[in-house]
Parts: structure tokens; sequence; C-alpha cells
């Protein structure tokens, strides 16, 4: 099938205006023959007195000209892939390329021929040992991994040893890598890590704030045009006992406040955000800072608000050993499914919190990757801060429980079980829970490929092989939370241990039919 | 050392039509240039059609006719599309004066329409359009030395929007730094040219042209005085160089008072020529029943296939498409009165190897009518904030050392000045 006649790409019709390789260098009125570089609005390109100029940085040829004349579709720039056109040989920074995501993004981007580059300053790895964890799927040293990217892969990155606090450092190194895209996953990721004590809550709002912040006033001075791409949570919204849906960052157009007898049009307007912890306030605060750095200096940013990521694959990373993510499971940095499959592999119980009705949005690391990518081939304008919601689906803690154990039993023949514990956390454990998620399948051309019992397979086929569930036994002792909210220093305690019976028969029911992916059978026949 | 070859000045003012030098010269406010009308040769000169600073300049350094330096407007379009650029220095097709051998070293401060600067036996600083001091500056080790006065491409125009008291200030500022650069480099350099253009007056014109006629005006004191410290310069010039120097001093087109606005992409919608694509109020959105479209200020394309992503004119069509046009405009009036004095074929104005490029027709307005291709506009007609606009035929010329009265034609063109310069070269 030729280009021509191929579905239209979601981001086909976007113009130089998203581009990130235009400078926008200032506009002109016509008129008064007078040139100004004063703020841009989009508006001004179709008044016919005041025009936009622009300039390309990667077809300097075209010198002056109108930003929103030529689309992606047309500029030889951008090229077709799987994801939206993207520019050819696309520069792409990603701060805290050593961690779970950031290395699997590397590798991820690196194969579709971005221009890699990338800063860590192994905080994570530090962390991790100073709570006396290892990531149980062993992961080499940045030196071997680079060399093994370039070896088994052929690609090159371009990375540096820097703390995100390093400001001076970091802008000689955005000035010297000139990304048309900046990924920041350069933040401390742990609620739990955040409610140890005041020395650990400070760091992670340090890290994460101020890092952040700083990182908006560089990309200001050295690169106006790049796009950032933040990685946000969900949990910014918390859980709202009111019911109501949350949005994508913004009230939608149609949202009304009654009050009073009176009413407002919400549209546009920042949801509320209802944090959970000090990590996730240093997620709010981010928020406001990059919707800030927005409207004041015309930067441009996706707010990333990430569901609970899980998994191991990507066709890179599980290409050889030594390009394979980390994989945490204890308290502080395993996410919840890593966690189940961890103890359903060396047969402790699964253990939920509280009721276990607390519902959250997933998405396996496989669907992440390709969000980004999408979010990457898509630029917001000047400007603009743009929130998506990147998740795939959503389900109660308990029944993704019971999904591991259903995994585990029925294709690894592992008696698994499951236990509820008291709940550490200072959070509703029943509460109504209407996340909407629209924006990436409707305006990106986002499908989520990977169903939760797939990439739950593929963990238990890579965490059964004996050097990593060796791993997961020396640590296993980690899993349980000892970090409670209110600052208490105790063990928690069981409060229900689910039987082999109970199991068998939920797992029985209709609930567990994942009807949503149509390929789902083919998937577990493959297996 | 200077080189004891005679030299040659040229002072741009831009927008400064004929009409107004010799009454301010006559009135008091510019003695200096009074002087030099009496002693040199004196003209009104013909601008370029259209009369937009950026075609005009490009044929007054070049010589040459649109059709041979490829400049037709401020934007155009890019070969086989409706998106528009913004042609610069990069688009100029003919070398400019300062380039042909022989020239010797010149500095060329603020010509319009010479960004992004490049290399050149001399010293060069863009004017307008130019948004960038480094690329603007050739050579760049001038750049530091340029910051440090304070130098300013351009008045920033949306300014006089906010405040016309912040753009006087504005343009006060910007004529002060661009004299730091011109006495900087006077010295500083060795130079067998010398240029400078002034655009502050074109855009005081725009804005002002109704506080210069009027005298009552609460600005119009501020309009004389800008010109008077541009005569003040003309004369500290002019003390500064010898007998066997020679002064070309000029504007790139006239102006007038603004009456109406004229909207032709609106005539044209509504005469039923420009269908656009939904509810498109874009001309990139053009659709195959397009017939002819404008781009500012009055440059018409008719819409021919091949030529065009969505052309619907044949070649067979094209003559009576023009007619229907000509028609149109010629029947055009406003109150009475007509709008359009001259419809221009491209083959009357433009020869030379970049014609295809060229507008099919170009519009010239009786005086008062400012004619805008504004594709967006609601209405046929209207008026806003500017008072001022440009005029054709009376650009001014004045030339004084060699035979200069002998030299330079009774009814000059902008295309024209490299021929005079040819000629005081020799004469020299």
């Amino acid at each position: 099938m030729s280009q021509k006649d191929a579905p239209k790409l979601h981001n086909a019709d976007l113009t130089c205006w998203n581009c990130p390789a235009i400078d926008l260098a200032g506009k002109v009125d016509f008129r008064a023959c007078g040139q100004s570089t004063e703020a841009f609005r989009k508006e001004l390109s179709d008044d016919s007195d005041i025009q936009i100029m622009a300039e390309c940085k990667r077809r300097p040829e075209l010198g002056l000209f109108d930003p929103t004349g030529i689309t992606y579709e047309q500029c030889p720039e951008w090229v077709s892939t799987p994801y939206g056109y993207m520019l050819k040989d696309m520069r792409v920074m990603i701060l805290g390329i050593d961690g779970y995501l950031g290395w699997t993004l590397a590798l991820w981007l690196g194969s579709l021929g971005c221009k890699v580059s990338g800063i860590d300053n192994y905080n994570r790895r530090d962390q991790v040992m100073e709570r006396g964890a290892h990531t149980i799927v062993p992961i080499a040293k940045m030196t071997e991994r680079l060399h093994a990217a370039k070896e088994l892969l052929g690609i090159d990155i371009n990375f540096r040893r820097i703390d995100i606090a390093d400001r001076a450092r970091l802008r000689e190194f955005i000035e010297e890598a000139k990304p048309e895209a900046i990924v920041h996953y350069a933040e401390i990721p742990s609620a739990p890590y955040s409610m140890i004590d005041a020395e650990h809550a400070i760091e992670v709002q340090r890290n994460n704030t101020l890092g952040t912040l700083g990182l908006l006033f560089m990309m200001r001075d050295t690169v106006p045009e790049t796009s950032l791409l933040k990685l946000g949570t969900m949990g910014e919204y918390g859980a709202p006992l009111t019911g109501r849906p949350l949005f994508e960052g913004m009230f939608p157009a149609d949202a009304v406040l009654h009050w009073d007898n009176r009413e407002w049009s919400m549209g546009g307007e920042l949801t509320p955000r209802n944090p959970v912890s000090f990590y996730h306030v240093s997620k709010v605060q981010d928020t406001y800072n990059v919707y800030e750095a927005c409207k004041y200096w015309w930067l441009r940013s996706f707010d990333v608000m990430q569901g609970v990521i899980y998994g191991v694959h990507t066709p890179q990373v599980a290409d050889d050993p030594r390009l394979r993510t980390r994989l945490d499971i204890d308290e502080w940095f395993g996410t919840v499914v890593n966690r189940f499959v961890a103890q359903a592999v060396v047969g402790i119980p699964l253990t939920i919190y509280g009721a276990g009705e607390q519902k959250r949005g997933f998405i396996a690391l496989e669907d992440a990757m390709e969000c980004i990518t999408r979010l990457i081939c898509s630029p917001p304008e000047p400007g603009q801060y743009a929130v998506v919601n990147q998740m795939s689906g959503y389900y109660s803690v308990r029944k993704l429980a019971e999904i591991v154990a259903k995994v585990g039993r029925e294709h690894f023949g592992l008696p698994v079980k499951i236990q509820r514990l008291e709940n550490p956390r200072v959070e509703a454990e029943k509460h109504p829970f209407e996340p909407i998620y629209k924006k990436l399948p409707d305006e990106f051309g986002f499908e989520p490929k990977v169903p939760p019992e797939e990439e739950i397979y593929r963990m238990f086929e890579l965490l059964m092989r004996p050097e990593i569930s060796e791993r997961i036994e020396q640590k296993k002792h980690l899993i349980l939370p000892k970090t409670w909210w209110s600052g208490e220093k105790r063990r928690v305690e069981t409060i229900e241990a689910l039987t082999e019976e109970t199991l068998k028969e939920r797992l029985r029911s209709d609930e567990y039919q994942f009807a949503e992916h149509p390929e789902r059978e083919k998937i577990l026949k493959s297996h | 050392m200077r080189s004891k070859q005679s030299r040659i000045v040229i002072i741009g003012l831009d927008g400064m039509p004929h009409g107004l030098i010799k009454d301010l010269a006559e009135n008091g406010t510019m003695p200096n240039m009074k002087a030099l009308i009496e002693e040199g040769a004196f003209r009104q000169m013909a601008s370029s059609i259209p009369e937009i600073s950026s075609v005009a300049w490009s044929s007054i350094i070049t010589g040459k006719n649109p059709g041979e330096h490829g400049i037709y407007g401020f934007t155009d379009l890019m070969p086989g599309t409706y998106s528009r650029f913004f042609p610069n220095f990069n688009s100029l097709k003919a070398s400019p004066f300062w380039a042909r051998e022989g020239s010797g070293r010149s500095v060329i401060i603020n010509v319009p329409a010479t960004y992004p600067a490049r290399e050149m036996n001399g010293v060069l600083i863009s004017g307008f359009v130019a948004l960038n001091l480094q690329k603007a500056t050739y050579p760049s080790s001038l750049v530091p030395e340029l910051e440090r006065m304070g130098y300013r491409l351009d008045v920033d125009s949306q300014k006089a929007h906010k405040s016309i008291d912040l753009f006087l200030k504005d343009l006060d500022e910007t004529l002060q730094a661009r004299l730091s650069a011109y006495r900087y480099l006077w010295d500083k350099e060795d130079w067998q040219t010398f240029m400078l253009v002034f655009t502050g007056t074109d855009r005081l014109a725009h804005f002002l042209w109704e506080a210069y006629e009027d005298e009552s005006h609460k600005y119009h004191s501020a309009f004389l005085d800008h010109l008077q410290q541009i005569d003040k310069v003309i004369g500290e010039i002019a003390s500064r160089i010898d007998d066997s120097d020679s002064m070309i001093l000029l504007s790139d087109h006239g102006f007038e008072r603004l009456e109406q606005d004229v909207y032709v992409n609106f005539l044209l919608k509504q005469k039923g020529f420009i269908k656009l694509q939904g509810n498109s109020r874009n001309l990139k959105d053009i659709d195959q029943e397009t017939r002819a479209f404008a781009l500012d200020p009055a440059r018409i394309y008719i819409n021919m296939e091949g030529k065009y992503p969505h052309g619907g004119v044949s070649p067979e069509q094209r003559e009576s498409v023009i007619a229907e046009l000509n028609e149109i405009f010629a029947d055009l009036q406003i109150d009475g009165k007509s709008v359009i004095k001259h419809i221009y074929r491209k083959e009357e104005l433009f020869q030379g190897p970049f014609v295809e490029q060229a507008p099919d027709l170009v519009l010239v307005a009786n005086k008062g009518f400012n004619l805008k291709a504004n594709i967006k506009a609601k209405q046929p007609y209207g008026k806003d904030l500017f008072t001022g606009k440009h005029s054709q035929p009376d650009a001014f010329l004045l030339v004084k050392g060699g035979e200069a009265r002998e030299d330079v034609p009774d009814n000059p063109r902008v295309s024209d000045v490299v021929g005079i310069m040819n000629q005081l070269a020799k004469g020299g």
C-alpha cells in the first residue's frame, strides 16, 4: 500500500506551528511595515495584516515563512512511523534515562531512529540500595548498557551523569544536544518513600519540584520550542468521594458549576487535585509550575498522568539480558502488579491493603512507551499546557490480585494465595472512580495492545527463571509495607486470608472475561 | 588611511514623499536638506509596483525590476503551494551593487530586505524584516559592539497599538542607536560606499500622517522633531565628505493620507472568484473552484491548473478571467469615487527570468484608497488606527556630486538608482 492510500495518520494535519524544529522568529505587521517580537498568538497568522514569521531550524532554505502553511504530511522532515509522523532522526532527551521507564524508552526511541540523549544521577539505584532492596531483574552498569545498546541494537545514546539539580551542567548539555523533545522521568516516583520521615519527604519534594522548576527556566532560555513530556500521575487527582469524573487535567468545555441559583462554565479550568502523599503533592506542585511556565513563556508541555505502570516487556529490553530494564518489588519502589507477580513466584500470598476495593488506572510498560512516542510525535502548540490520562484500563486492586492469581494458577501451576492487610495509607478503601482517558485514543490514535493477562504472563515467564526468583527470595521480606502514613512504627497485620475455595469461586465468574481486547484469544493461545 | 578615490554616500528615508521633503525644506524644518536641494538634482521618483519597501529597496540596490530580482512583496507563495513565506535577502536573485566587481568596500546599514546578512566586502547590518541581530550582522564580530551601543534592528510596531508615547520613545531610541552605529562604522571602516537607511520615518508616517497634516494635532511637533533630527544627521554627514564625494538621498515610496482600506480578497470572494474549503477563512484552503486570489497589497494571481495544487483555470480560460477582473475593478467605486487608478498586467511591469512567479495583475489605487488583500475581512472596506499609506508615484531622489543635474533623468524610477551611481563613479 502506498503512503497516499494508507489511512491518514493522526498528526498528518499538524503544521510547523506545532513543530519543535521551528524558530518562532517574530511577527510582522505588514500595514505598518513593522516587526515585533511580542508574544505570539496563532490567530495572528490568519490575519492578513499581522503575520507570525517562523524559521525552520532543519530547513533554513525556507527563510521566513508562515508557520501554519506546511503540514507534517507535506514536510519531508516528518516521516511516517507506526505512531504517526515523526521528525527524521528526532532528537529526544530523556531525563532519568537509567530508570525503569527511562531506559526502556531510550531503546524504544533509538530503535525508531531517534537521536537519544539522556541524563541520570543514579538516584534510583542509590535509593533502592539505601532501603536494602535490589532490582529483581538484574541490570547492567550504565557503561555496559550503552555498549550493549550500540552492539546489539545499533543505538548510540548520548549519556551524561548529571543531577537535574545541577543546572549549569544540564543547561550545557541541552545546548549541546538541542533536543526537540524532552521526556522528564527524573523524579522520585514513590509515595511510601516520601512518607518514611521528614528527610525522605523533603528529598522527594526537593528533587521533584525544584528539579522541574529549574528545568522550566532552562528550557525558556535554551530550547523554548522543544516539547516537554512531563510525567505526572493519575494519583494527582486522588479519588474524590463525590464521584466526579477524573477529567484529563482540565474541565471539558461543557462542564458547568451550579451554585446559589447561578452557573458558570468551567471549561478549560484545571480540575481540583487531591494528592494522597507528599510524593503526590510534589507532582501537583509540578503541574502548577509547568502550567504557569507555558503561560508566561510560551513553552509547550504534555503533563502525562500515568496510571500505575507494570510489566517487563518491550521488544528491545527483551532482546538480551544486558538490555533489561530494572524491576523493583520492594514496598517503596515496587508498583502493585510487579509486586503481586513476584509474591506469586516465591509462594507468598499477594497482599492487598484494606478492602482492596481501591480502583486505579493501569498501563503496561509497552503501551506506555507507545503513548509517549505518540505524544512526542504530536507536540502541543506554543504556550499550550496539555494533559493526557495515560492508562489502558482500570481495575480494583483486589481484582488485579485475582488476575495475577488466575494466570499463575492456570498457566504456571502456582498455588497463589491472597491476603488482606491493614492499610498503612490514609485513603478511601471504597470509592467511586470514573477516569476519563479518551485523548490518547481519540486524538493520538492509541489503542491498548497489551491486555493485563498477557503482560502478567510475560512477567511470570521472566520472574520464574531461577536466577531471578532467587533474587526475589533474597528480598521478599521487603515487600510487606512498614511505612505508615500516620508515622507509626510497626508491621501491618493480616486482616483476612482468602482461601483457595473462595478464590476459585471468584475466578470462575464473568468478571474475569477480558472481552475488551479483541486479540485476547489469539494471544493466550500463542502462549 | 582613507583611499583617495571619490566615495558615494547614500541616505535613505523610508517612505518620505517628494512633496513632504520639499515642504519641510522650504519651511525651515529641514535646512540641511534645503541646502542639498539647492546644490543638487532633486526629483520626484516613481516607486516600484507594488509600492512596498521590500520590492522598492530590492530594485534600488540591484537596479532591476522584480522579474529580475524575484521580490514581489513582503509575502509570496512557496512554489506549487498556497503556503506563504516571507521573501528575504536569500530570495533576492540579482546581486546588490556592493557585491559587484569593482564596487570597493561598502558599509550598508538598515537597508530593508537584506536579512540575513551574508559575506561581502565590507559591513552589513540588515534592515526590516530582520529579527535576530546575530544573523543580521556581517561580520558577526561586530555584534558585541552593536549590543554595547544598544543597537535595535527596528521599532517594535506593536508598541504603537498600545500607546503612541511608548512608540515615539522606541522610535527615538532606535534612531539614536542607529546613529551610534553609523558614527562608529564611518570612522572605523575604510569604505568606498556608505549607505544608511532610516526606516522610522515610514513607521511614523503610518501611525501619525494625520498628525503631520494637522498642525494642531497632539503629535504634530513629535512628527517634525523626528525629521529635524534626521536633517541634522544629513547636515553632519554632508559636512564630513569631500567635494569630490557624491551624496544620494532618496526614499523607496511616498506617503499620503489614508482615507479608506479596501479589501481585495473580500471583493474577489463576493464576486465568486474565491471559494475556500468548508468554513475556512484562510487562503491556504483554496478550493478548485477559485479562479483568482490576492496577496498583499493588491497582487492578483489566477489560480492556474498545473501551477497550484487546486488550480482550476485552464490556459484557454485565463484571458476571460482577466477580462472579468478588469471589468470589476475598473468599475469599483466607493461613495462615488473610483477606487482603482490602474490595473497592470504582469507583462507590462515585469521582465526577466523570474516572471513565472509574478502576479498576473497588480492594482494601483487612486489617492487615499489603501488596498489590502485581507481574506478575513467582513466588509469590502474599512478604516482603523493607521492614518497614512504608501503612495507609488512620489518617492524622492536627490543627487549631489559629479554632473548630477545631467546624470539624473527627469522622471527617475527606483530601478534607475544603480545606473546613477555608476555614472557618479565614472564622473568621479
